[in-house]
C-alpha cells in the first residue's frame, strides 16, 4: 500500500486508459512514470465486451479488456508507479494535488501527459425538452450499468443518435432480450463506422431513422415514452411529424466531448472545434513540458490510434524529462475546405507526420491536398465524417509556416 | 366593499364567459361553482375573481371537461402517533415552522408524502433570497419577506447552510420600456424616473440600495449589454441553497424534539365539533390538536378534508436553465432587466449567481392545469434565451441541465396564513409562491404567534439552534483534506468527478439525520451528479453505494421515490422471462 504525501516524478500521466497506458509505458524507457487513474487502468475499455479493438496493432480482434489486459499487464512489469482510484483535484504548473484512499498526494514532476480521455454528451446540452423520470442514460453508461454493474436499464428502447457507442448499444441490449424499437439520427448520415451499422443494426432487423429527432420526453417517475419527429435541413423538427413512442428507456448516443477541465487549470490552449489541446507532432501543447494524447485530444474512432498517440506523448515526455527535448513551436495546419478538424494543428516540419482528419460533410471521389513547400495529393472513393482521415505527410511538403488541407472533388 | 358588492360585480364578469356559474361570497371569500368549456375559462374567472378588491380568498369549484377528480388514498386505520401539531409538508415552510416550534415544549410530527423533505415545491425554486423590492407594496409577502430577508444571515449560520449576499442588479436598457413613446421620453423615463421610483420604495422598506451609472456598470460587470442606460444596485440581495437549508430546519428540528414521518400521505383531517383532531394519513392516525397546512401545491386539498377552504390552488410554472461552472464568473452579482410594463410571460427573474458556482437564467411564468407538470418545453428553453440574452449578449450556452419548478400561487396571489375561523386548530399556510424561500423564517415565526394566541407556548431552556455542518470535500484546504482522510479513507475516494464529491461524504448523507435513500437525495445533499456529466459517470457508482449502505438490491434503486426504478432487474432477467 502507498502512502499519500509530497513526492517527486520524473512524469505524471494523468489518466489510465489506452492513451495513458501507452505513454506511461514509453516515457518508462527514460525515467520514472507515476500514472494517476481516478478508477481502473483500462478506461473505458474495460466495459466494451464485444470485439473489435486491436486489429491494427496486434493484427487480430480483441476484447477491450483483453487490449487493455495487454498494456496493464506491461505497465505493472515496467515499475511504473501507478495509482488507482485517484483522481487529480488540481493542477499548478507542474505541481499536482490528488485525492486517494491512502491520502492527498502532492506531486512536482517534470512533465505531464494529459490523458483523461473524454465524457458523453448529455441530454440537457442538446436541450432535449420534456420531464426528467428515470430511465434516460448516456449510452455509455448503459453499457457500464449491463457490462460491469450486472443491471438492465430497460425494457423497451429507444436509442437517440447513431454514433458507434449507441450502435452497440442497440446490438447489447437487443442481445439481452430489451427490445430496441429504432435508433433515431438527426443527420442524414449515420454517425458511426458503416461495419457497425451492419453488424449492430441490419443483422438484428432494428431500424434506423435518419433526420430525426427526440422533441419530447414524457413520464413522472420512470419513463413512459418518448416524441420523435422528422427534422428539416436545419435540423429543426418539422411539425405534425411527432410520432409518440411508448417505451421506458432513451439512450442517448449523441456525441462526446473531451474532458478538459485540468488542462484548462493548466492554462493549456485548447482548439474550439477539436474541444482538446492544440498540440504538435510530438503531442506537446501550448504549455511547455505538458504533452496530451488519446481522446482528450480529439475523439477517436479507433483505439489503436489512441495508443500510437499515447506512444508518441510518452515518448516526448520521457525526452523532455531527461532534457533532450527542444521546444520549437511554429508551421501552422489549416483546416481547409470540408476539413472540420486537423490533429496534430502544429507541425514543425522536420519529420515525417501523421496528421488525422475529419471532413465536414461526406463526399465521393475526392482528392485529399497538403500543401505547403510542396503539394501532395490522396485519392479517396469516399470520405465521411464518420470516420476519420489518416494521411501521412513528409517532412519535406511541410514548411516552418503553414501547411493547409484541402479535401476538394 | 361587502360580500354583496363583490358578489355582484363577480357576477358580471362571470356572465360574459359562461352562464352556468354560480357565485357565493362569505366573509370576502369567493366561492365559485358551475361549468365552462374549457380550463382556460375556468382559470380566467378564477383570476379575475382574485383581482377584485377585498377579496380574500377564491375557491374555484368550477367544473370544465376533463378536469381532474381529487382521488384520495386509502388510509390506515390504526393510530400511529399522537402530537400537539402536525404540520403536513416537509417543504421550506413546513421545516421552518417545526424548527420554530422546536424551540418550545410542544409535541410536532411533520408529516411528508415524498421519500424526502423539500422534494415539492421547494427544491425548483430559483434560491434568491429577496429583498422585497419587487412584491407588492402593503401584500402581506411583501412584509414577510422584508423580515424574512433580516433574519437569513444568522439562520443560515446557525444551521451552517450556505448563504451568499452576492448583490443584484436591476438593469435599464433603452428596451425597458414597451410603451409607445418617442425614445428620448422614453429614455428620460428609463435613467430618471425610474431609478428614483425604485429607490424611493426601497428607503420606504429600508433596504438599501444605489443607482449606478452605465460606466460604472460597465466596469463592474464588463459582461453586461452595451445597451445599458443605468442599473439600481441592491447589495443585500442574497443567494442560498433551498434543499440544504429545508433539510437543516428539519434536521435542527428533530435534535429539538420534533419528529418527521416521510413517505406518509395524508388522506384525511378529522373533525369534530368544529374543531381538529388529527389527520388520516396512509401511515394511520395521527391524533393532534393543531393542524398546520403547509402542503404547497395540495394546501387547498388538505383545507378541503378539513372542511376549512378558502382558497383554491392555481399551479404556475417556472422553467430554469443552468449553466457549465466554467462560465461561473462571467458576471459578479446576480442582474435582473427591468421591463415594464410587466406582461404574462415576463414577471423577473433573471441571471442569478448560485451558492454552486453556476450562473442560471430564469424563470419563466406560465400556467398550468397539472399541479405535477414539471416538464421545461421547447418553448420555455427559447424563451429563456430570449428573454437573458438581451442582457448577456455573448454568454456561452453551455446548459448543463434545466429544470422546471411549480408555484402554488392562490388566486388572491397573496400568502394565506391564518387560524381558520371554520374549524378551530386548523392554520392555513397557504399560497406560499414567491419569495416563500426568503420568508419561510418570517411564516414560522407568523405561524407560532398565532398558535401562542390559542395554546400557552413555554420555552424549552435546552434548544439548541446549531446543526453541524456536514463535510463537503471540496470546501476543505489540502490540509484539512489529509486529516479527514487519515480518518475515514471514504474522504479520499472522489466518486463524483465533476464537483468532487467523495464517498465519505455519500456515505454521510445515507445515513444522515434524514437519510437520504434515493439518488436525488444523495444529489441534493453531496452535489454528485450534478455537474457537468450529470451523473454519466458517478450514477452507478453512487447507486452501488446506496445499495451496499442501505441494503437495498441495487436493481431496486430509486431515483427520486416510489415509482422510480432505475433498473428493471438484474442484467439476464429479459432473457429468463422468455
Amino acid at each position: 500500500m502507498f502512502a499519500g504525501g509530497k513526492m517527486k516524478a520524473g512524469i505524471v500521466v494523468i489518466g489510465g486508459g489506452p492513451a495513458g497506458l501507452a505513454a506511461s509505458l514509453k516515457a518508462s524507457e527514460y525515467t520514472d512514470v507515476m500514472l494517476l487513474e481516478r478508477d481502473e487502468l483500462g478506461g473505458i475499455l474495460q466495459q466494451c465486451i464485444h470485439d473489435g479493438f486491436g486489429n491494427f496493432i496486434f493484427g487480430k480482434m480483441l476484447t477491450g479488456p483483453e487490449y487493455a489486459e495487454h498494456f496493464i499487464e506491461r505497465a505493472r512489469d515496467a515499475g511504473i508507479d501507478i495509482r488507482v482510484g485517484t483522481t487529480v483535484l488540481q493542477v499548478e504548473g507542474k505541481k499536482i494535488v490528488a485525492s486517494g484512499s491512502d491520502g492527498i498526494l502532492e506531486i512536482e514532476t517534470k512533465a505531464i501527459v494529459l490523458a483523461m480521455g473524454c465524457r458523453e454528451r448529455s441530454r440537457c446540452q442538446i436541450l432535449i425538452p420534456g420531464t426528467r423520470p428515470a430511465g434516460i442514460y448516456t449510452a455509455g453508461t448503459a453499457q457500464r450499468l449491463i457490462n460491469v454493474e450486472g443491471v438492465m436499464p430497460g425494457r423497451k428502447v429507444v436509442i437517440l443518435g447513431s454514433g458507434d457507442v449507441g450502435l452497440m448499444m442497440a446490438r447489447r441490449l437487443t442481445l439481452e432480450g430489451a427490445e430496441v424499437e429504432g435508433v433515431y439520427e438527426i443527420m442524414p448520415k449515420p454517425g458511426g463506422l458503416i461495419r457497425n451499422v451492419v453488424q449492430c443494426l441490419h443483422d438484428y432487423n432494428i431500424p434506423l431513422h435518419l433526420c430525426h429527432t427526440v422533441v419530447d420526453i414524457k413520464g413522472k417517475k420512470r419513463l413512459e415514452g418518448v416524441v420523435v419527429a422528422k427534422v428539416n435541413e436545419a435540423m429543426k423538427p418539422i411539425k405534425g411529424t411527432e410520432r409518440f413512442i411508448p417505451c421506458d428507456c432513451l439512450i442517448l448516443a449523441v456525441g462526446l466531448i473531451p474532458e478538459n477541465e485540468l488542462s484548462r487549470q493548466i492554462g493549456v490552449a485548447i482548439d474550439s472545434r477539436t474541444q482538446g489541446p492544440i498540440v504538435d507532432e510530438r503531442m506537446e501543447t501550448s504549455v511547455e513540458g505538458v504533452f496530451a494524447c488519446g481522446n482528450v485530444v480529439h475523439v477517436h474512432d479507433l483505439v489503436d490510434d489512441v495508443t500510437i498517440a499515447g506512444e508518441i506523448a510518452g515518448e516526448n515526455a520521457g525526452k523532455y524529462a531527461i532534457g533532450e527535448f527542444e521546444r520549437i513551436r511554429k508551421g501552422k495546419v489549416i483546416a481547409g475546405e470540408n476539413v472540420r478538424y486537423v490533429v496534430p494543428q502544429i507541425l514543425r516540419g522536420m519529420e515525417d507526420v501523421t496528421s488525422y482528419l475529419r471532413v465536414e460533410k461526406e463526399m465521393e471521389n475526392v482528392k485529399l491536398i497538403v500543401s505547403g513547400k510542396k503539394t501532395f495529393e490522396k485519392k479517396y472513393r469516399i470520405v465521411r465524417p464518420a470516420e476519420m482521415v489518416k494521411v501521412k505527410v513528409n517532412a519535406d511538403i511541410l514548411t516552418s509556416n503553414e501547411v493547409r488541407i484541402d479535401v476538394k472533388s | 366593499m361587502n360580500d354583496k358588492k363583490i358578489r355582484k360585480r363577480i357576477e358580471k364578469i362571470a356572465k360574459k364567459i359562461s352562464k352556468d356559474i354560480m357565485v357565493r361570497v362569505e366573509n370576502r371569500v369567493v366561492y365559485l361553482e358551475g361549468r365552462t368549456n374549457s380550463w382556460e375559462d375556468y382559470l380566467k374567472l378564477g383570476i379575475l375573481a382574485g383581482k377584485i378588491k377585498d377579496v380574500k380568498g377564491v375557491v374555484n369549484n368550477i367544473d370544465y371537461p376533463g378536469k381532474k377528480k381529487m382521488i384520495r388514498k386509502q388510509g390506515g386505520k390504526e393510530k400511529v402517533g399522537e402530537a400537539d401539531v402536525v404540520i403536513i409538508g416537509a417543504g421550506v415552510v413546513g421545516c421552518a415552522i417545526a424548527r420554530e416550534l422546536s424551540k418550545y415544549e410542544i409535541n410536532v410530527i411533520i408529516i411528508e408524502k415524498a421519500e424526502d423533505v423539500a422534494c415539492g415545491v421547494t427544491k425548483a425554486n430559483n434560491a434568491m433570497v429577496h429583498t422585497g423590492i419587487g412584491e407588492k407594496m402593503g401584500t402581506l409577502k411583501q412584509r414577510l419577506c422584508v423580515e424574512g430577508h433580516k433574519m437569513y444571515e444568522r439562520l443560515c449560520e446557525e444551521l451552517n447552510v450556505p448563504y451568499e449576499k452576492c448583490g443584484m442588479w436591476i438593469v435599464l436598457t433603452k428596451d425597458s420600456l414597451k410603451f409607445k413613446i418617442p425614445s428620448f421620453l422614453a429614455n428620460f423615463i428609463a435613467k430618471r424616473i425610474i431609478p428614483f421610483i425604485i429607490l424611493r420604495r426601497g428607503k420606504k422598506l429600508g433596504i438599501p440600495m444605489k443607482v449606478v451609472k452605465r460606466k460604472e456598470l460597465l466596469k463592474e460587470e464588463p459582461n453586461v449589454t452595451k445597451d445599458a442606460l443605468v442599473a439600481v444596485y441592491s447589495p443585500t440581495y442574497g443567494i442560498t441553497s433551498p434543499y440544504l437549508l429545508t433539510i437543516a430546519l428539519a434536521e435542527n428540528a428533530i435534535e429539538n424534539g420534533a419528529k418527521i414521518m416521510l413517505n406518509t400521505e395524508v388522506v384525511d383531517v378529522m373533525v369534530k365539533d368544529s374543531r381538529i383532531k388529527g389527520v388520516v394519513t396512509t401511515k394511520g392516525i395521527i391524533e393532534a390538536k393543531y393542524v398546520i397546512n403547509a402542503a404547497g401545491l395540495y394546501a387547498d386539498e388538505i383545507a378541503e378534508m378539513a372542511g376549512a377552504r378558502e382558497y383554491t390552488i392555481h399551479p404556475k410554472k417556472g422553467a430554469t436553465l443552468i449553466f457549465d461552472k466554467e462560465y461561473g464568473n462571467y458576471i459578479n452579482h446576480s442582474m435582473s432587466l427591468l421591463r415594464l410594463p410587466r406582461t404574462e410571460h415576463y414577471k423577473g427573474g433573471g441571471v442569478m449567481l448560485t451558492v454552486d458556482g453556476n450562473i442560471q437564467w430564469g424563470p419563466t411564468i406560465s400556467e398550468v392545469e397539472d399541479k405535477e407538470d414539471t416538464s421545461v418545453t421547447a418553448d420555455e428553453i427559447e424563451e429563456i434565451f430570449s428573454m437573458f440574452s438581451p442582457l448577456l449578449p455573448h454568454f456561452p450556452r453551455a446548459v448543463i441541465a434545466y429544470f422546471s419548478g411549480v408555484r402554488a400561487a392562490t388566486f388572491t396571489e397573496d400568502f394565506f396564513i391564518e387560524a381558520s375561523e371554520k374549524v378551530k386548530g386548523f392554520i392555513h399556510v397557504a399560497g406560499i409562491q414567491s419569495p416563500g424561500l426568503t420568508a419561510a423564517p418570517a411564516i414560522a415565526k407568523m405561524v407560532v404567534n398565532i398558535l401562542e394566541k390559542e395554546i400557552p407556548l413555554e420555552k424549552k431552556t435546552n434548544f439548541n439552534p446549531y446543526r453541524k455542518k456536514p463535510v463537503v470535500f471540496r470546501e476543505l484546504s489540502i490540509e484539512e483534506k489529509k486529516k479527514m482522510i487519515e480518518k475515514n479513507p471514504a474522504y479520499g475516494k472522489i466518486v463524483c468527478r465533476c464537483e468532487h464529491v467523495t464517498e465519505g461524504e455519500i456515505i454521510d448523507a445515507i445515513h444522515g439525520k434524514i437519510p437520504a435513500l434515493n439518488i436525488d437525495a444523495i444529489k441534493r445533499r453531496t452535489r454528485a451528479g450534478m455537474g457537468r456529466c450529470h451523473g454519466s459517470f458517478c450514477l452507478p457508482k453512487v447507486a452501488k453505494i446506496l445499495s451496499r449502505e442501505a441494503g437495498i438490491p441495487l436493481e431496486k434503486v430509486l431515483k427520486d421515490g416510489e415509482g422510480s426504478r432505475l433498473f428493471i432487474g438484474k442484467a439476464k432477467c429479459l432473457l429468463e422471462e422468455k
